[in-house]
């Protein structure tokens, strides 16, 4: 596969002081208050925090499934707040790649035909080739035929990642992608998500709660109560694309960031919520 | 439980489709019971004073539903009575003279024309009841009558009667409190046919039951004996006929009702149980063992069954009533007719309701109870095994058996035809049903071939893997379309039929029906022919011939007059119908001939209408459908002997419709185009009112129906179309998506039920024209169907389409933070 061009310079998404309060008056719950970040093209960053610290809302509103209250959120260049329902879809479609804990894959529909969607619903005929090339990528491309409901766990993440990747979108969300997984199959998806990072330069924004899968990310976000309060990186530059390949790669290479590093400053936070 | 408890409490959502389906049914059951056990027979009022009644014994030796009671003649009639009365303990004997009277005022017949058929009576009659005089005095000669207060004649004003013979003006003497006509013995006498019933008034203290056993001793099998509560075998037989004709209709109501609610509850539950899998197999997995669910399960269904039931009832009580009223309205209950709400039959109905609601969980709940632990865990529904052994084996005997029934029609029971047709359209709707995971691979592959892109493959592949959701949502269509075209095709195969042979009618000037009256008095005949016209009327009448053993069959006969026979060009294959001119004389068929041992040229021994018996001489045969009855006879000799006599419809020739001269007499003088056309507008009249109340209950039934149950359909896919959303489906693509679903389901309904229908239609036609020996067209009701199919469909598309909008259009995190 040849590399998709990005520009490189360009945030894939930005958010810039996003706010969203749910519910009104006394019982109000703010669940994001003022976040700014940007994510640039071709990153991996990990989003963790405490249980209700708002990474999934944030998440959520970065990927356009839930509106903001305040503050805007820029996806390839496209701020979302004039958008309607019908052209976020659209958006959406075109720009956003989603992955989810419970994979959310069509039940009726075979793999090759779930991955097929996104393109059908934006009214394409996608070729054959394309998608037995897309499964081919996440390993499955003898299971085209197969339907959901006879694929383990690992299998549906990967067809649900083939579906999100098959728009070719300007970035991937991944809300807890490993949550419902063991061990190993925890690994091979996200080493697959490392891997079309380092490929193919995909930009990636996931949430998750394990250090050892934020440990894959080349940033880590810390989020408590709605805020930005402190922030990983790895120690190599990021955007070389000489980065070794998805075999290699883990974190267990020398310019990753380590879990128990992750793990530690997680504890600090908990500890000082 | 405690546990199913709950479980409605809080999914309540999930059992309205299993408790408005037996809701409805309990109520229209409830409803039709009601009015089934009021429509009990009564002691006519005018035998309210006669402890003990006498009826001659029933003619033929397989009394039909409306048997003919072999008459005593006035001279074996007097003696017997002489003879009852001699028994101890009875005060009078009094033999019931009674002949056809109608009031005729302001130059019309007054009071229905059914009940005009035995309203005059013998005075001495009136002892039975009793009515005594309220004011004035009782008749004592020709000329004179007592009549019903309430028609506001005083005594001394005059009044006209109609008679079989014609308008008979008479004096008011007296008034009583009861209806009915009452005139001085002699002329009864000579009004009134032959007796079929003698009432005995006690002296005080005497015990009906021991006058009864005497009196039996006396009758022996010439009369039955009734005494005490056995009296309402003597109710009119034109209440009877009524009562029948409204008991047909309530007890098609009522198995209809039966079917529809078994197969749309059952349906509904297993449809429920289908979408809870997850839930079932989450029970399965925290350690509940399959009995336990199946026990879950039959809770669930007993507190809906309940709830359903008893609010079934309570409507069906509110309903009954109204039900009784329109029966009445439309004839199909005698006046006077009350519905009242029987607490038996409420309590009856909520059990019946609850048997059906544990019938309907069976099946689903031995599935339930199969559901394995890990399928809690599994994405969703896809349906493994859609066909189970019982499955096939119910499927290809429901569908095979009704198929038999339907290709076996030209060799049924013409009178059972129909209903055999709609049981064999409910073999085959049920055959369907169970086949249709069978059926519907291919028929969905089919109709989406040509659908391309996002939506046609959604919908393709989510039919394939579902069979039994879309076999459970069209089931509703499938029954509604089935039923209405079957039964609004029935009616219009019947009408054809039977109208084809209306057409086929003597050719007449004007034809002169009856118009408020039961039928036509000899004055009408009389008035066409004062106005220049001839014509044929016959006397319908009924002799009784006596075969070898001693045995007595009533047999059909008309009064006729050898010229209008062959004007009306009747024509015989022996001996000549100018013979029928002497009043001994008999035509007869050759069947009907051989049937009786009777030979041209000999003679035939008879009882007539009025129970006197005769020798009459066969002076002519013809071909067997050559007559237009059975026997033929003299026609004053059957106004001598049947007084009472009327003539159904009469054919002129010679005359125009203004210049008949029947107005008064109850006569409607017509073309024959105007007669037809107005012949078929009063049966149309009541063949609608039947279809209406059959297709308003199961279209509104079935509607309810499928309404519910794609809305069940629905809202229970929410997670589905969260995922469609999180894709990039837009709003409108899940609604189309569900749109074009739905499209699916209806058709596969429709088709199959149209099928159905069709099938037990084509057997109705064979059978009728097996029955009728000539073509019978197969109509099908397009009128009906296309407006019904329609309709099904627009009910549909809101039921699925509106609640999959408002489930796609909430923001997709709503739907993504719904996990479960």
């Amino acid at each position: 596969m040849t590399t998709i061009l990005h520009e490189t310079t360009a945030d894939a998404v930005r958010l810039a002081d996003l706010r969203r309060v749910y519910g009104t008056g006394p019982q109000a719950v703010t669940a994001l208050d003022g976040v700014t970040v940007d994510f640039p093209a071709g990153t991996f960053t990990a989003v963790m925090g405490p249980s209700g610290s708002g990474k999934s809302t944030l998440l959520h509103c970065a990927a356009g499934l839930d509106r903001p209250t305040g503050g805007t959120v820029t996806i390839a260049g496209t701020d979302l707040g004039p958008l309607g329902e019908r052209a976020l879809t659209v958006l959406r479609r075109q720009r956003i790649g989603f992955v989810f804990q419970s994979f959310n894959l069509v039940a009726a529909l075979t793999a090759e035909q779930n991955v097929g969607l996104p393109l059908k619903l934006a009214g394409r005929r996608p070729a054959r080739a394309d998608l037995v090339r897309a499964l081919d990528e996440v390993g499955l491309a003898d299971r085209a035929g197969h339907r959901p409901g006879e694929l383990s766990g690992g299998q549906q993440q990967r067809v649900a990642i083939a579906r999100a990747l098959v728009t070719r979108p300007a970035v991937l969300f991944a809300d807890e992608p490993t949550g419902a997984l063991d061990t190993r199959a925890s690994r091979d998806v996200l080493a697959l998500l490392r891997g079309i990072v380092d490929r193919h330069g995909q930009t990636v924004i996931m949430v998750t709660h394990d250090p050892v899968a934020a440990a894959y990310a080349d940033r880590v976000l810390f989020l408590a109560d709605g805020r930005l309060v402190d922030e990983m990186t790895a120690p190599a530059p990021v955007l070389t694309g000489a980065r070794p390949g998805p075999g290699a790669g883990g974190p267990a290479t020398g310019s990753r960031l380590g879990p128990e590093a992750i793990a530690a400053r997680m504890a600090h936070l908990e500890a000082g919520a | 439980m405690t546990f199913a408890l709950a479980t409605v409490r809080a999914r309540w959502a999930t059992f309205l489709g299993s408790f408005v389906a037996l809701g409805l049914g309990v109520a229209v059951l409830v409803s039709t019971l009601l009015v089934l056990v009021a429509a009990q027979p009564k002691v006519p009022d005018r035998y309210a004073g006669a402890q003990v009644l006498v009826r001659a014994a029933p003619a033929g030796a397989d009394p039909e539903a409306f048997p003919e009671f072999l008459p005593w003649s006035r001279a074996d009639a007097g003696p017997l009575a002489g003879r009852l009365a001699a028994l101890p303990g009875v005060e009078s004997a009094v033999p019931d003279l009674s002949f056809y009277a109608q009031l005729v005022r302001d130059g019309r017949p007054v009071g229905a024309p059914s009940e005009g058929q035995h309203n005059g009576h013998a005075w001495s009659t009136a002892a039975l009841a009793p009515y005594p005089i309220v004011a004035g005095r009782a008749p004592a000669a020709d000329g004179e009558v007592a009549l019903d207060r309430d028609l506001g004649h005083a005594p001394g004003e005059r009044v006209t009667l109609l008679t079989g013979a014609g308008p008979l003006p008479l004096t008011v003497t007296g008034t009583v409190d009861g209806p009915g006509f009452h005139v001085a013995d002699p002329t009864a006498d000579r009004l009134a046919g032959g007796v079929t019933v003698i009432g005995l008034r006690l002296s005080p203290g005497a015990d009906p039951d021991a006058v009864a056993a005497a009196a039996r001793d006396v009758v022996g099998d010439r009369a039955d004996v009734y005494a005490g509560a056995g009296r309402t075998a003597l109710e009119p037989e034109f209440e009877g006929r009524t009562r029948w004709i409204g008991a047909q209709l309530l007890i098609a109501m009522a198995s209809l009702a039966g079917f529809v609610t078994i197969f749309v509850v059952a349906s509904t539950f297993a449809f429920g149980i289908a979408q809870r899998r997850r839930e079932l197999g989450l029970l399965r997995a925290v350690g509940a063992t399959p009995g336990q669910v199946r026990g879950i399960i039959y809770g669930e269904a007993v507190v809906v069954g309940l709830l359903a039931a008893g609010g079934g009832a309570v409507l069906g009580a509110v309903f009954g009533p109204i039900l009784g009223d329109l029966m009445v309205e439309a004839g199909l209950q005698p006046a006077g007719f009350t519905v009242l709400p029987d607490p038996l039959v409420l309590l009856g109905a909520v059990a019946v309701g609850l048997t059906v609601a544990l019938l309907g969980v069976w099946s689903a709940s031995r599935r339930a109870g199969r559901v394995r632990p890990l399928e809690a865990l599994r994405e969703a529904a896809v349906d493994r095994r859609p066909m189970t052994p019982a499955r096939w084996i119910f499927g290809v005997l429901g569908t095979a058996g009704g198929l038999a029934v339907i290709a076996a029609a030209p060799a049924l029971d013409p009178e059972m035809l129909v209903n055999l047709m709609i049981y064999a359209a409910m073999s085959l709707i049920v055959g369907l049903f169970l086949l249709a995971p069978v059926i519907i691979p291919p028929v969905v592959r089919l109709v989406t071939r040509p659908a391309r892109g996002a939506t046609g493959e959604l919908v393709r592949e989510g039919a394939l893997v579902a069979v039994r959701r879309v076999a459970s949502t069209a089931a509703p269509v499938l029954v509604t379309v089935g039923f209405a075209v079957l039964i609004t095709g029935l009616f219009e195969i019947q009408s054809h039929a039977f109208g084809t042979q209306r057409a086929e009618r003597v050719p007449a000037d004007v034809v002169v029906s009856p118009d408020g009256v039961p039928g036509l008095s000899d004055a009408v005949a009389a008035a066409v022919a004062a106005g220049g016209g001839t014509s044929a009327a016959e006397l319908p009448t009924r002799i009784f011939v006596t075969g070898p053993a001693g045995e007595t069959w009533p047999v059909e006969a008309s009064g006729v007059e050898p010229a209008a026979l062959a004007a009306a060009s009747v024509s015989v294959s022996s001996g000549s119908l100018d013979d029928l001119s002497a009043p001994d004389a008999l035509v007869t068929t050759v069947g009907t001939a051989h049937r009786h041992g009777w030979q041209l040229g000999g003679t035939a021994r008879v009882v007539l209408a009025d129970g006197e018996t005769a020798t009459l001489r066969v002076v002519a045969l013809a071909g067997d459908h050559a007559l237009p009855a059975p026997v033929l006879i003299n026609r004053d000799t059957a106004r001598t002997h049947d007084p009472s006599a009327l003539t159904p419809v009469l054919y002129a020739a010679g005359i125009t419709p203004d210049r008949a001269g029947v107005e008064g007499l109850g006569g409607l003088a017509a073309t024959p185009a105007e007669y037809a056309h107005r012949a078929d507008a009063e049966e149309d009249r009541l063949v609608r009112i039947f279809l209406l109340v059959l297709l308003a209950l199961s279209v509104g039934y079935t509607g309810i129906a499928i309404a519910n149950t794609l809305l069940m359909a629905t809202t229970a896919r929410r997670r589905d179309f969260a995922v469609l959303r999180l894709t990039g489906a837009t709003p409108g693509q899940v609604a189309r998506t569900v749109a074009v679903e739905t499209t699916l389901t209806v058709t596969i309904g429709a088709v199959l039920g149209g099928l159905v229908a069709f099938a037990a239609l084509v057997g109705l036609r064979n059978g009728y024209t097996e029955l009728l020996g000539s073509p019978v067209d197969l109509v099908i009701p397009w009128s009906t169907v296309l407006p019904l199919v329609a309709t099904c469909y627009l009910l549909a598309l809101l039921a699925s389409v509106l609640p999959a909008h408002r489930l796609a259009a909430a923001p997709p995190t709503a739907l993504a933070a719904d996990r479960d």
